[in-house]
């Protein structure tokens, strides 16, 4: 009888093959060190612009930056059909990307309010506590960590306390600010910028775990994210004084640009990282970004010479302690025994939305999910070509800074982020087409 | 059969459902509410 060959359709429940997990959570590692190295690398070209340009105007035109990036990186890999097909599947998506876009630019704003107030050294580590409220999330809502083990507790635990503790360092070496006045304000600034930060992992976990593609979770994220900058913007600015800031800083437009683009590339590894190796993991590691910050700014912009033994040794600690715990966080991936957990916690979202099981399952698994065109239509092509004209436009008319810059270094840094994308970008593209 | 696991069930996504679905999940809430501090805080700051 034929019907003895025949097996249930796997559900969202059904575990999934161990080979492809372990790719999958290895992927999703690897993805966490390439966000670091481009969300760090980001810091490198805003430091090119006048320190006078107002911080919400500066913030503002990186995010105009961004939102071309998240529009025109998706259409140019795979194309805006694949963003139409997943908002038919999972519309409330929309919504949510949009809730979490709007909390990025809250707390990036706070961020400027927290350096002024209390200096980088106090304002950093606050909002770096986001990754700790990211895994307690990631337990709370998503079954992340369940019946994962005591080891893999304290790899993930540990490693994030450890970067906590790097970070505070570096952040420490790297201040030149003393702490001013409204030290409560600031502190409360900071604190605030990482509650909003760790708590807007709640919508990327959700987008995820129902199996949305990052390319189109970011190009709705970033109209939450644009319109919040903008209406920011305008209040505390208003309308005419940006207008006239934004005119005058035209030969700056294009490096704070670039940084908004370099930075949704980091984005979109850390996306990935989140969709493979859930908040608790893909978190911490892209929070490896201030060792890359840090490298730009002693290597290429000699921020630290003159500095005395202890903020060497502060740097050197902080360092150590951020690479291990990374290495920590690294080697605790997910077992098979906890997906199964993650699985459970897809299987309520796809019941609460109504979403088809096999969508969700394809995408926990970075597979494809029914037909969908893969050609770049004409609007695909008018968003790649219309941003790269803007950036050509834009490059014309930007001048480079007389700033003692040390272009070997740069290069290097460059290359070795080069490296990071095209080799992670390889295997991406070899193990879930970008899914 | 591909086409019919593609196409979505346009009953089960109706906006107004959707949206049902999104103001009964406790998830929801939890980010907005903290959306909404911010830009309290924020106010305070200005």
């Amino acid at each position: 009888m034929p019907t003895a060959n025949l097996q249930p359709a796997p559900t969202v429940q059904t575990p999934i093959p161990a080979n492809r997990l372990r790719s999958l959570q290895a992927l999703g590692i690897f993805c966490g060190f390439a966000a670091g190295a481009w969300l760090g690398g980001a810091e490198a070209p805003i430091k090119l612009v006048n320190p006078e340009i107002s911080p919400i105007t500066v913030s503002l035109i990186m995010v105009l930056g961004v939102f071309l990036a998240r529009w025109s990186v998706p259409a140019f890999i795979r194309g805006t059909a694949h963003v139409r097909n997943d908002v038919r599947q999972a519309p409330h998506l929309i919504v949510w990307a949009v809730l979490a876009g709007c909390m990025w630019a809250v707390a990036n704003t706070l961020t400027i309010y927290a350096i002024r107030n209390v200096g980088l050294s106090i304002a950093f580590p606050l909002w770096n506590t986001n990754s700790l409220l990211g895994i307690f999330w990631g337990f709370l809502l998503f079954n992340e960590l369940h019946q994962a083990g005591w080891k893999r507790w304290l790899g993930v635990l540990g490693g994030a306390v450890c970067m906590f503790g790097g970070a505070t360092l570096l952040a420490i070496a790297s201040s030149h600010q003393a702490a001013p006045g409204k030290a409560a304000l600031g502190i409360f600034a900071a604190l605030g910028a990482g509650i909003l930060w760790g708590t807007m992992y709640i919508p990327y976990r959700k987008a995820y775990l129902t199996g949305m593609n990052p390319l189109s979770f970011i190009t709705f994220f970033t109209v939450g994210e644009l319109a919040t900058m903008t209406l920011l913007a305008v209040g505390y600015r208003g309308a005419t004084p940006l207008w006239h800031e934004l005119v005058s800083a035209r030969a700056v437009l294009f490096w704070l640009m670039l940084g908004g683009f370099v930075w949704v590339i980091g984005d979109l590894f850390q996306q990935y990282a989140t969709k493979y190796v859930g908040i608790s993991r893909g978190i911490p590691l892209s929070n490896t970004n201030q060792l890359w910050g840090l490298l730009w700014g002693i290597l290429v912009f000699h921020e630290l010479r003159g500095a005395g033994q202890t903020v060497y040794a502060q740097v050197a600690g902080g360092s150590i302690l951020m690479a291990l715990g990374a290495v920590a966080i690294a080697l605790s991936s997910a077992t098979a025994r906890e997906h199964s957990s993650w699985q459970d916690a897809a299987e309520r979202e796809s019941e609460r939305y109504g979403i088809e099981g096999e969508y969700v399952r394809a995408g926990m698994e970075g597979r494809a999910y029914g037909a969908v065109a893969t050609r770049r239509s004409v609007l695909d092509w008018l968003l790649i070509l219309g941003t790269t004209g803007l950036f050509v436009a834009l490059a014309t008319m930007a001048r480079l800074p007389h700033m003692d810059i040390g272009m070997g270094w740069a290069v290097a840094l460059a290359v070795a982020m080069l490296s990071l994308l095209a080799t992670c970008g390889i295997a991406l593209w070899r193990t879930t087409r970008f899914r | 059969m591909l086409s019919q696991i593609a196409m979505p069930n346009s009953t089960d996504r109706a906006p107004r459902r959707v949206l049902r679905a999104i103001a009964t999940d406790v998830h929801f809430w939890i980010p907005l509410c903290v959306l909404l501090g911010g830009l309290l805080l924020l106010d305070k700051l200005s």
